[in-house]
């Protein structure tokens, strides 16, 4: 009993050591060897799916944490990352506390409004307050590539998320 | 109307200041408080740069390590390959061999040995006078952005490296160092956005910026007017802004005005950090 509690527990931790371990680690959604402007953000699908669905398994805390060793790892100002990754947790909260049920269809939509305030806060903090510049046709074709690809990691993580369900009715 | 006002008021606040078991601070806490991080590291205060610093070594080495599974991996699935093919290659390799064997040496061949043997005696002499005024590093990081392209290397202040140093593969220029920890250090990469290096090129010893374009092939800028950049011709550092030593190779000029860079990128795994310019650069 004490070990399958111990799997469930890590199943549960599962989207948050996703998160961490995606800002962390070289990992990248970056495929320029493959098609140059091909790159998305896995971070943020991640983000908006699990604080809609089960806020419990993704705290604002731990999306704080993640954003700030984005921002290390990559070189961007310190709290830039955090600050884009709160802005699609909030939409995303402030989705589940209008919405009873929702289906891919909705979930996608309200997702790009996510994203499309996370860049501009990005964009406007970075370009105004910092030396570093960005390509915003970059950023448009990432945010173009996260959008496109979000029903996909959506299935995903649907099924993940009936498996961790299915585990706690158990 | 007003009903549906109110539904959206609270559910706006509830947004930004609800918390409960798992989310142990409120969204609009958490937004103050990246906001002063972001601005108390955009302008620089005093204090944040040794902070910086330490967060940097730390997240770095960490990076490295939860890295390692995804370099470990495809080299692991290279070696289980080469185990099922190891056999078949045992088999062509004898047959090479009896081959070889029956071969004589000619005195042409012996010639030319020689005269590579040579070349690469002269080519290590120069390598070693190189190296004297340089530092090997090894690349920790090169998690590729599509916003900003950088490397993290294993030395920092502690080996003498300086912002502005120029970084090398091989001999042939890849960016410069852009911030320093103790341990590590971070170089902009020459087709980053951000990057701009005065450079010269052709007979006539043209000169021109070479400017990151984010993608593969950096673009040269503010060139003679109405020159057209033909194919093919080798650019170097120009040295006009004293940071980087002049004659160091770039790449070779495309007839789109862009030039290829002869070192690729995202393959490198260890670089030279060029010590000779001791002068502090403010960025």
């Amino acid at each position: 009993m004490s070990k399958f509690n111990t799997i469930s527990k890590v199943i549960n931790l599962g989207p948050l050591i996703l998160l961490y371990y995606l800002s962390v680690s070289e990992i990248d959604s970056h495929f320029e060897n493959y098609f140059e402007i091909l790159s998305f953000n896995i971070q943020l699908i991640i983000i908006y799916f699990w604080v809609s669905k089960r806020p419990e398994a993704l705290g604002n805390g731990h999306v704080f944490f993640a954003g700030l060793i984005n921002d290390v790892v990559i070189g961007f100002p310190l709290g830039l990352s955090s600050l884009s990754y709160l802005a699609v947790s909030f939409v995303a909260t402030y989705v589940k506390n209008m919405t009873v049920n929702t289906r891919i269809t909705t979930d996608w939509f309200t997702f790009f409004i996510a994203i499309f305030f996370s860049n501009v806060i990005f964009f406007v903090l970075l370009t105004n307050f910092s030396e570093t510049t960005v390509s915003i046709t970059e950023m448009s074709y990432n945010t173009f590539f996260t959008l496109l690809f979000f029903p996909f990691f959506w299935f995903i993580f649907t099924y993940y998320n009936s498996i961790i369900t299915t585990g706690k009715n158990a | 109307m007003s009903s549906s006002r109110d539904d959206f008021g609270i559910a706006f606040r509830s947004a930004l200041l609800q918390r409960g078991a798992a989310q142990k601070f409120s969204l609009v806490f958490l937004i103050i408080l990246a906001s002063i991080i972001f601005f108390l590291d955009v302008y620089g205060f005093g204090f944040m740069k040794p902070v910086r610093s330490i967060v940097n070594d730390g997240i770095y080495r960490v990076s490295l390590l939860a890295s390692s599974p995804s370099r470990f991996i495809p080299k692991a699935t290279e070696s289980v390959t080469n185990l099922l093919n190891i056999k078949s290659e045992n088999e062509k390799l004898k047959k090479a061999l009896e081959v070889y064997r029956q071969k004589e040496l000619s005195v042409e061949y012996l010639t030319n040995q020689n005269k590579n043997l040579r070349k690469i005696l002269e080519s290590d002499e120069t390598l070693f006078q190189f190296q004297s005024n340089t530092i090997l590093s090894k690349v920790l990081i090169d998690k590729s952005s599509p916003y900003l392209k950088s490397i993290i290397i294993n030395r920092g202040s502690k080996s003498g490296i300086l912002k502005g140093m120029p970084v090398l593969d091989k001999e042939y220029l890849v960016g410069r160092v852009v911030e320093t920890n103790y341990l590590s250090s971070r170089v902009l990469l020459l087709n980053d956005l951000n990057s701009r290096i005065p450079v010269t090129f052709g007979e006539d010893g043209v000169q021109a910026i070479l400017k990151g374009s984010g993608g593969s092939k950096p673009v040269l800028e503010y060139l003679p007017e109405g020159y057209v950049v033909e194919e093919g011709i080798e650019v170097f550092t120009s040295g006009k802004d004293r940071i980087f030593l002049p004659g160091s190779p770039i790449g070779i000029t495309t007839e789109k005005g862009q030039v290829k860079l002869f070192s690729e990128s995202s393959q490198l795994s260890f670089v030279k950090v060029d010590l000779a310019k001791q002068n502090k650069e403010v960025f």
